[in-house]
C-alpha cells in the first residue's frame, strides 16, 4: 500500500500508518487464536470434506429411490421398426377358444396383446368373435398360469424341474414303452390343424404303440353320425342362411351355443335388417329349455326334447302325406305315416294354430327353409331332420363348403378300453395334450381312478387342473397368443395362428413339445414348431393351392392376412339315403328328462378361471358365477321347490345335487343343466364355481347323447343362492307385469303392422317443453343406434367393452349386492305367461343424454358434457357422492365401492402380470369414483388425432366403439348425427327409432329400433 | 298448574313456585359443582361405547371403502343419507325454540331453549358426519368448496348437494354463535360463583369480560335479537334445501314439489320429539321439574300434534297427487311404497308419524310422562323411517325394471348409526356437566318479580 493512498478507513490508519501496517500483517487479533490448536482439529481437509459431501449426496440420490418410481422410462436406443410407443399394432391370428377357430386380429401395444377382435378378412366369422373369444385375452395374463415344468403328485417328487430334465425323463420313458410295447396314450381334443395332425402322425410313426383318444365335452357327434347315416359322410355342409325364409330350430341354439355361431348370427340377422328389406325371415323354435334362439324366435313352442321326434314325424306326415307338398323320399316310415299333427298338438297341449302356420310356411317355402336339430338331441332326430330338409328340397341351401376335421371322436367303448388298460397297467405313458379328462369325461368312466394307476402321466396344459393334479409331470404350454398354428374347419378356409408375444414364462407350445420328444435329445429350440409348420406348408399344402407366387411371399402375405382361401376340392354332393329314417323310434319316457347343455361363456371349463367370463350374465336367466337346474313353474310345483332350493337328481349311473332356477318357458318335466361348471382345481377364481354335473353324464353321453330320460328328482335339503344381475320378478304379478311395455322401454310391433303403417310407433308425438336453452352442437356430435331386430342378446358387446375399458371383476358376492361393473348390459324382459313368455333383449348403456340428469346434480362438475355431445366422466375430479347414479333414469353408472382389483380373491387381479393386460388408453379407476360408458372416448380421440394428422375433418365413420366392433349381428351403429349422410342419421330418423323414457326429456343419444316380430297376425299377442 | 285450568286470560307463570334469583343460580349451577353421579358415569360409558362402535365402523369404511355398506346400484344412498336427513331434522327444534319463539315473545321457551339449542348443535354435528363419509373418496372434501385453484376448477352451483354444503354449514355456524352469545351472561355468572381456579380461568375467558352492566345488556339484547332474526329463516331454509336433494332430481318419488314444507314440518316434528324425550330425563336428574315443567312438555306435545298432522297430510297428498297426476312412474312408486317389498317400512312410518301422535289430542296422554315418552320415541322411529322410505324405496325401483334392486344394510351401516347416537349422547352428557342446561339470566327474567311490576 502506498503512502499516497487517497483512501483511508479510519483516522488511525491515516495518521498512524506503521502501527496499522503491522496489524494488517496479522490475520487475527492478538489472543483470538489462543485456543486454536491444530492437533485438535479433525484431519479432514476441505477437499476431503467436499468429496465426502458429494459422495453421500450421490449415495442418497442413488440409494433412496422414490417409492412412486415404478422403474425407468427410457426411450428405445434402437427402436424396433414395427413398434411405435402409443401406436397399436394388429396381427392376424386364430382364436382357439372353441372348435370354430375364428380368425382374429390381435391388438398389441408396445408388444403386449390387449384386445382380440374378429379378422374382417376371415370368410367365416368376418370380423367378429364371441364373448368368450373377447374375454380370452385374460387367460394369457392369468396369474394362475404355470411358469415352468413341475413334478406332479404321482411322481413322488415335488417342486419344479427344467425342461431339459423333463425331456430327458420323458423320452427315456417313451423309449421304454416302445421296447416293452406298452401303450402310449395321447388324450386330445378334436384336431382342426393340419400341421398338428401331421405332428400326431409323426408321433405315432416314431412310437408305434401310440394311440390317440379324442373327446370333446361338447360336440356335434349326433349330428355327424346322422349325416353319416343319411349321406354316408361326416362332412356337413354350411347353410345358405340368406336363402332361408323359414327356420325351424328344434332344441337347436344356433344363435347361442351351437355350430359356427358367429357366422350363423351374422347371416341369420342379415335376414332381419329393416334397413335393407322388409322381407324378414321367420324363426320357429321348438325347445324344452329357453335358449337364445328361443328368445329371438317369432314363434316359440315349448316341448320336452324327448317328444320332439314325434313332432318331426307328425310334421313329415302332415306336409308330405296330408298336404302332399315337397317330395317324399322313398317310402315314408311307418312312424311318420300314422302321426297326425293335430293329434300331436292336442296330446302335448301345443297351440294348433302355430303348428298349422309352421306346416303352411314350410310347405309354401319349399327349397327356402331350413330345419335344424340341437346337438343334445339323439341321432334319430337328426336323421328325421335330414329327411324333412330333403323332403322340402332344403338341400338346395346346403353350400359346397363343408366341415373339416382332422380327428374322429373316440367312441365310448374306445375310451372304456383306455380306462381298462390304464387300470391293468397296459398303458405305459398317458399324455394329456391340453385336455382335462378327469373333469370333462363322464365320471362313469372312472378316469380319475385309472389315472392314479398309470406309472407315467403327463399333463401339457396352461395351468394346473383336475387332471394335472394326478399326473407325474405337469408341463406348461403356451397360450394361444404365444403359439404358431394353422386351422382348417371348413373346406377351402385355412386360418393362421401366429405368436404376438414371446412366451411370458418358461413354457413351450404343445406341438413343439411332442416334436422335441420324437426328434430326440435337446432338439427343442424356440422356432422348432414354427419351422415345422412352414416346412409342412411348403411341402404339403402350398403345392395343392396352385399359387403363382413363391412360397416365401405366399407365406408372409398369408400370415399378414391370417387366412388362406383355397379352391374347394369340390366333392360330389352326397346322395341322400332315404331309408335312414327307418331306424327312428320315438322314445318313451317316464320320470324327468335331463338335458346337459353347453354353457355360454366358460366352454368345457377351460375358461373357468376367467373372471370376466364368469361374470358375464347368462343371456336368459342373467345368473352369474353358477350353473343350475332350469325347471318350469309346474315342475317346481310338483317337486315342491322354489328358486334357490336344491334338488337331488338321480340317474342309473350317478346322482348330483343342483340348485334350482325356475325358468319361464321351460318345458314341463324337462330339466336342463349347463356343463363346464364345478371345477375344483381351476385357480382362485374358477374353483368351486357352480356344480360339476359330470356325474350325471353316462358313458354314452360323450358321444352326444346328452338328453337323458328317466331321472328321479327329489328336493334336497339346504339352500343355495343363485345370483342374477337382474331382479327376477314374478311374471304373474299384475303390479309389475309387462312394465317394460307399459313404460315404453321396449317398443315392439309386428312386421305386418309395420308394412301397413310404417309410422305406427309415433302416432302420439309428444312435444316436450324445455326451460333451458338448447346447446348447439356444431361439428361432430356422437350418437348410437341399436337395432333390436338384430340384437340377439349374446353379450359379445359386454365382453368387448370389458376388455377395451379395463372393467374390473367384482365376484359373485358383490354382484349379489348389486355392484357389477359392466358398462353395457343386456336387459332382458319377459312378457306373456310364465309358460310361454315372449322375451325382449335390450342393450343398455350410458345414453349420453343432451339434458343429462346426472350432470346437473354433481356438486363438483365431475360429470359434464363435451362439445361433441358426450357425457363425460372426470375420474380425478369425482369425489363419489353417487348422486349422479341416483339421478340416472337408466341406471347405467357404476361405482367403485372398493378397489375392485384388490377386493376379489385376495387381490388376485392385482397380481402380476395382470397389469400388462390393461388398455393403456383407458384409466384404471380407483376406489371411490363413479364410472360409466364413455362411447369409447379413447377411440374418438385417436380418430381425431389421425384426422388432424391427415389434415381432414373428423368423420363419424372413423370411430367404431368396442361394443359395435364386437357385435356379431352388427346391430350397433355409431357415428356423427350431424352428418346427414351418415348411417347413424338414417337410423335416428327411421320410423322404428325411439328413445327409452322419452318423457323424462333427458334427450338420450342412443336410438333403439323397435323390434318387429314376424308373426302372422298384425297385433302382438 | 292444576288450578289454572280455566282462566285463559291470566298470564301463567313460566316457573313453578317462586324461586329467588340466588336459588335459580344454585339450582342450575348445581350439576356443574358436583362430581358426576354413578348413574351419569354408567350412561356416559354406554354412550361412549356406542360412539366407539361408530368410530370403528368409520375407520373400517375409510380403510376398505364404501363397499362395506349396503349401498349398491341402484340404491346408491342408504343409511348414510337417511341418517343425515334424520339428524338435520333433529337439529331443527333448537333453533325453532330459541329463535322463532324468541321473536314471537313466547316466554315459556326460556326453560328449554338452551338445552334445545345445544341439541341442535350436536345433532347438526352428527348430521355433518354423513355427507363427509358418504362420498367414495372421503379424503377430498375440499373439492366441494369453491376455492380458487390453478386448474380453474369450480363447483357446480346447480347441484343441490352443493347447496347442502352451504345450508348446513351456515346453519351450524349461526346456531353455534347464537348459542354462545346466549351463554355469555351465564358464563359470567358461573365465573363469579366458582371458587375453582381452573374453572375461573375458563369461564373468564369465555365470558368475554361480561360485567352485567347496563350497556352490556343493551348490546347483548340487540345482538341476540339480530341473531334470532338471522336464525329464523335458516330453520326453514336448511331442511328446504335438504329436501331439494330429492325434489330437484328426476327420480319418481323424489321429484315432488311438496317436499320443502313437508320436510320442514317433519324436521320440527322429530326435533321436538327428541327434545321432549331427553328433557324428561334431564329435569328428573337435575331437579329442574319446577323450571322445565309439565307445561313445557305439554306445549311440545302440542307442537308435535300440529307438525305430525302436517306430515300426515303430506303423506296423503303425495298419494293423491300420484294418482291424480296420472304419471305412471310416480303412481307405481307410491303403490310400491305401500305394497311393495318395503311396505313394512312404509307402514311403520305411517303408524309412528301419523297415527300414534294423534293420541296427544287427549290431555291425559299429553301430560303423562310415560305416554309422551313412548310416543316421542315412536315419532323419532317413524321420522327415521320416513327418510328411509323416501330414499330407499324410490331408488330401489325406479324407471327401468331391469335395474331394480334391493337394499340391505350391513353391520357397518348399523354401527355408524349407533355411533352417531353415541356421539350425540356423549356430547349431551358432557354438556349437562359443564354448562348450565337452562339459561340462568333469562330464567331470572321470568321468575316472579323478575320484571318490574305493573304500575
Amino acid at each position: 500500500m502506498s503512502n499516497e493512498s487517497k483512501y483511508w478507513k479510519s483516522l488511525r490508519e491515516l495518521h498512524d500508518k506503521d502501527a496499522v501496517g503491522e496489524l494488517k500483517a496479522h490475520e487475527f487479533m492478538d489472543g483470538v487464536t489462543d485456543d486454536f490448536k491444530m492437533s485438535e482439529l479433525s484431519g479432514m481437509s476441505r477437499k476431503q470434506f467436499l468429496a465426502l459431501l458429494t459422495a453421500s449426496a450421490a449415495f442418497a440420490a442413488a440409494g433412496c429411490s422414490n417409492y412412486r418410481d415404478r422403474g425407468e422410462i427410457v426411450p428405445y436406443t434402437r427402436k424396433p421398426e414395427e413398434v411405435t410407443p402409443g401406436v397399436p399394432n394388429f396381427y392376424a391370428s386364430t382364436c382357439t377358444g372353441c372348435e370354430q377357430s375364428c380368425g382374429i386380429l390381435v391388438k398389441t401395444r408396445e408388444g403386449r396383446p390387449i384386445k382380440l377382435d374378429g379378422n374382417p378378412d376371415h370368410p367365416i366369422n368376418q370380423g367378429k368373435i364371441c364373448a368368450t373369444g373377447q374375454g380370452s385375452v385374460l387367460n394369457l395374463y392369468d396369474p394362475n398360469r404355470l411358469r415352468g415344468p413341475e413334478y406332479g403328485s404321482s411322481s413322488g417328487k415335488s417342486g419344479t424341474l427344467t425342461w431339459k430334465q423333463a425331456d430327458a425323463d420323458i423320452t427315456r420313458l417313451l423309449d421304454e414303452c416302445a421296447k416293452t410295447t406298452k401303450e402310449i396314450a395321447l388324450v386330445l381334443h378334436s384336431v382342426h390343424s393340419p400341421t398338428a395332425a401331421k405332428v400326431l402322425s409323426d408321433v405315432s410313426a416314431k412310437y408305434p404303440t401310440t394311440r390317440l383318444y379324442v373327446y370333446d365335452l361338447f360336440n356335434d357327434a349326433n349330428r355327424r353320425r346322422a349325416w353319416q347315416l343319411s349321406y354316408g359322410s361326416t362332412e356337413i355342409p354350411s347353410i345358405s342362411w340368406e336363402k332361408a325364409k323359414i327356420v325351424l330350430a328344434l332344441e337347436s341354439d344356433f344363435l347361442g351355443t351351437e355350430g359356427m355361431t358367429i357366422e350363423q348370427v351374422r347371416r341369420f340377422t342379415n335376414g332381419r335388417d329393416i334397413m335393407k328389406s322388409k322381407d324378414f325371415n321367420r324363426l320357429y323354435c321348438i325347445e324344452g329349455a329357453m335358449s337364445l334362439t328361443g328368445a329371438n324366435a317369432d314363434y316359440r313352442l315349448r316341448l320336452n326334447p324327448s317328444q320332439q321326434l314325434g313332432l318331426l314325424l307328425a310334421l313329415i306326415n302332415e306336409i308330405g302325406l296330408v298336404r302332399k307338398k315337397g317330395s317324399l323320399k322313398g317310402t315314408i316310415p311307418v312312424q311318420a305315416s300314422g302321426a297326425s299333427l293335430l293329434q300331436f298338438a292336442n296330446q302335448h297341449s301345443l297351440p294348433v294354430e302355430v303348428l298349422n302356420h309352421l306346416a303352411d310356411d314350410l310347405s309354401a317355402n319349399v327349397g327356402r327353409s331350413i330345419v335344424l336339430a340341437g346337438d343334445v338331441l339323439p341321432v334319430e332326430v337328426h336323421v328325421a331332420v335330414n329327411y324333412l330338409n330333403e323332403m322340402l328340397g332344403n338341400s338346395a341351401l346346403y353350400e359346397e363348403k363343408k366341415s373339416v376335421s382332422y380327428s374322429d371322436h373316440s367312441t365310448p367303448s374306445q375310451l372304456e378300453s383306455l380306462v381298462a388298460r390304464m387300470k391293468s397297467g397296459q398303458v405305459g405313458v398317458v399324455v394329456h395334450v391340453g385336455t382335462n379328462p378327469v373333469f370333462q369325461l363322464p365320471k362313469e368312466f372312472g378316469y380319475e381312478e385309472a389315472l392314479k394307476r398309470v406309472a407315467v402321466s403327463i399333463s401339457l396344459v396352461e395351468s394346473t387342473d383336475e387332471t394335472s393334479r394326478f399326473c407325474a409331470y405337469v408341463l406348461p404350454a403356451n397360450h394361444a397368443l404365444e403359439s404358431w398354428g394353422d386351422f382348417n374347419v371348413r373346406t377351402g378356409v385355412y386360418s393362421f395362428q401366429q405368436p404376438v408375444i414371446a412366451p411370458l414364462y418358461d413354457t413351450r407350445q404343445k406341438e413343439a413339445v411332442l416334436l422335441s420328444w420324437i426328434q430326440g435329445k435337446d432338439s427343442f429350440h424356440e422356432t422348432l414348431y414354427h419351422e415345422y409348420l412352414m416346412t409342412h406348408w411348403e411341402k404339403t399344402i402350398f403345392p395343392t393351392l396352385n399359387r403363382s407366387v413363391d412360397f416365401k411371399s405366399f407365406w408372409y402375405a398369408s400370415l399378414h392376412d391370417g387366412v388362406v382361401a383355397a379352391s374347394d376340392h369340390s366333392t360330389e354332393p352326397s346322395r341322400f339315403k332315404s331309408d335312414s329314417l327307418s331306424t327312428a323310434i320315438p322314445v318313451a319316457t317316464d320320470g324327468y328328462v335331463i338335458g346337459l347343455t353347453r354353457n355360454f361363456y366358460i366352454s368345457d371349463g377351460t375358461f373357468a378361471n376367467n373372471g370376466w367370463l364368469q361374470e358375464l350374465p347368462h343371456p336368459i336367466s342373467k345368473v352369474v358365477w353358477d350353473n343350475y337346474a332350469s325347471i318350469s313353474t309346474r315342475t317346481a310345483k310338483e317337486l315342491g321347490v322354489d328358486n334357490n332350493d336344491r334338488v337331488e337328481i338321480s340317474l342309473p349311473h350317478g346322482k348330483q345335487t343342483v340348485p334350482v332356477f325356475i325358468q319361464p318357458g321351460q318345458a314341463d318335466g324337462y330339466v336342463s343343466i349347463e356343463m363346464g361348471y364345478g371345477r375344483t382345481n381351476a385357480g382362485p377364481i374358477g374353483s368351486d364355481v357352480g356344480v360339476d354335473v359330470g356325474g350325471l353324464l353316462s358313458k354314452a353321453s360323450i358321444a352326444g347323447a346328452r338328453v337323458v330320460p328317466g331321472a328321479k328328482i327329489v328336493k334336497a335339503s339346504g339352500q343355495y343362492e343363485l345370483v342374477t344381475t337382474q331382479e327376477h320378478h314374478s311374471l304373474d304379478d299384475t303390479f309389475v307385469k309387462e312394465l317394460h311395455l307399459k313404460r315404453e322401454i321396449i317398443r315392439e310391433g309386428t312386421l305386418r303392422q309395420y308394412e301397413k303403417d310404417p309410422t305406427f310407433l309415433h302416432h302420439e308425438k309428444k312435444e316436450l317443453f324445455n326451460i333451458a336453452h338448447d346447446v348447439e352442437y356444431n361439428g361432430v356430435k356422437w350418437a348410437m343406434s341399436i337395432d333390436l331386430n338384430k340384437c340377439t342378446g349374446c353379450n359379445a358387446c359386454v365382453a368387448g367393452c370389458n376388455v377395451e375399458n379395463n372393467i374390473p371383476v367384482v365376484g359373485k358376492e358383490q354382484v349379489q349386492r348389486g355392484r357389477e361393473m359392466q358398462w353395457i348390459r343386456l336387459d332382458r324382459y319377459y312378457a306373456g305367461t310364465p309358460d310361454n313368455p315372449s322375451l325382449s333383449h335390450q342393450p343398455m348403456l350410458c345414453q349420453h343424454c343432451d339434458n343429462a340428469p346426472c350432470e346437473n346434480v354433481c356438486p363438483v362438475v365431475a360429470t359434464n358434457h363435451s362439445p361433441d355431445g358426450l357425457n363425460q366422466m372426470v375420474y380425478n375430479r369425482c369425489v363419489g357422492t353417487k348422486y349422479c347414479s341416483n339421478n340416472c333414469p337408466y341406471k347405467v353408472r357404476r361405482f367403485n365401492f372398493f378397489n375392485w382389483r384388490d377386493n376379489l380373491a385376495e387381490g388376485y387381479y392385482e397380481q402380476e402380470p395382470i397389469s400388462l393386460m390393461h388398455n393403456p388408453e383407458v384409466t384404471v379407476r380407483s376406489r371411490g369414483v363413479m364410472e360409466k360408458c364413455t362411447f369409447c372416448v379413447q377411440r374418438i380421440a385417436d380418430a381425431r388425432q389421425h384426422a388432424t394428422e391427415q389434415g381432414r375433418p373428423l368423420k363419424g365413420s372413423d370411430v367404431k366403439t368396442a361394443c359395435q366392433e364386437a357385435c356379431p349381428a352388427t346391430a350397433i351403429v355409431f357415428g356423427d348425427m350431424n352428418d346427414p349422410k351418415s348411417d347413424i342419421s338414417l337410423y335416428r330418423a327411421h320410423d322404428l327409432g325411439y328413445h327409452v323414457l322419452e318423457d323424462t326429456n333427458a334427450r338420450p343419444n342412443v336410438t333403439y329400433l323397435a323390434k318387429l316380430r314376424n308373426i302372422h297376425s298384425e297385433n302382438l299377442t | 298448574m292444576s288450578t289454572a285450568a280455566l282462566d285463559y286470560t291470566r298470564e301463567l307463570p313460566v316457573v313453578e313456585g317462586s324461586p329467588t334469583a340466588a336459588e335459580v343460580d344454585a339450582t342450575i349451577a348445581a350439576p356443574l359443582d358436583q362430581f358426576p353421579s354413578r348413574m351419569w358415569w354408567i350412561i356416559f360409558s354406554i354412550a361412549l361405547s356406542f360412539f366407539s362402535i361408530g368410530v370403528f365402523c368409520i375407520g373400517m369404511t375409510l380403510y376398505k371403502g364404501l363397499g362395506l355398506w349396503g349401498v349398491n346400484q341402484p340404491v346408491s344412498w342408504g343409511f348414510d343419507i337417511v341418517n343425515f336427513v334424520f339428524w338435520v331434522g333433529i337439529g331443527h327444534a333448537g333453533t325453532l325454540i330459541s329463535a322463532i319463539l324468541f321473536l314471537l315473545r313466547q316466554r315459556w321457551r326460556t326453560g328449554i331453549a338452551r338445552f334445545a339449542e345445544a341439541m341442535t348443535i350436536f345433532a347438526v354435528m352428527c348430521a355433518g358426519l354423513f355427507p363427509l363419509l358418504h362420498t367414495g373418496r372421503e379424503w377430498l372434501p375440499m373439492y366441494l368448496s369453491p376455492y380458487p385453484n390453478q386448474h380453474g376448477l369450480w363447483v357446480n352451483f346447480t347441484s343441490p348437494l352443493l347447496w347442502d354444503v352451504f345450508a348446513v354449514s351456515t346453519y351450524f355456524t349461526v346456531s353455534l354463535v347464537f348459542w354462545y352469545v346466549g351463554l355469555i351472561p351465564d358464563l359470567a355468572t358461573l365465573r363469579d360463583r366458582t371458587t375453582n381456579k381452573i374453572k375461573k380461568v375458563i369461564y373468564s375467558l369465555f365470558s368475554l369480560g361480561w360485567r352485567h352492566s347496563n350497556r352490556h345488556w343493551q348490546h347483548y339484547e340487540r345482538a341476540y335479537l339480530i341473531l334470532a332474526g338471522f336464525a329464523t329463516p335458516l330453520v326453514l331454509s336448511v331442511h328446504t334445501i335438504v329436501s331439494f336433494d330429492f325434489a330437484v332430481s328426476v327420480i319418481p318419488g323424489w321429484h315432488t314439489t311438496i317436499f320443502p314444507p313437508y320436510f320442514v314440518a317433519g324436521a320440527v316434528f322429530s326435533g321436538f320429539a327428541m327434545v321432549q324425550n331427553v328433557l324428561i330425563f334431564v329435569r328428573q336428574a337435575f331437579n329442574l321439574k319446577h323450571i322445565i315443567t309439565l307445561d313445557h312438555l305439554e306445549k311440545m306435545n302440542k307442537v308435535m300434534i300440529l307438525t305430525g298432522s302436517m306430515v300426515g297430510y303430506a303423506y296423503a297428498m303425495e298419494m293423491f297427487i300420484a294418482w291424480y297426476g296420472g304419471n305412471q312412474f310416480e303412481r307405481f312408486v307410491f303403490l310400491n311404497r305401500a305394497l311393495g317389498p318395503y311396505a313394512w317400512a312404509y307402514w311403520t312410518m305411517v303408524s309412528c308419524n301419523v297415527i300414534f301422535p294423534q293420541l296427544f289430542w287427549f290431555k291425559k296422554i299429553r301430560r303423562s310422562i310415560p305416554a309422551m315418552f313412548i310416543i316421542g320415541i315412536t315419532v323419532n322411529i317413524g321420522m327415521w323411517f320416513e327418510r328411509f322410505v323416501i330414499i330407499v324405496t324410490s331408488l330401489s325401483r325406479d324407471f327401468l325394471p331391469s335395474s331394480w334392486g334391493h337394499y340391505t344394510p350391513t353391520f357397518y351401516d348399523v354401527g355408524i348409526l349407533l355411533g352417531s347416537f353415541g356421539l350425540f349422547f356423549t356430547l349431551i352428557l358432557i354438556f349437562v356437566r359443564v354448562l348450565p342446561v337452562v339459561s340462568i339470566s333469562e330464567l331470572k327474567a321470568v321468575i316472579e318479580g323478575g320484571q318490574p311490576s305493573k304500575h
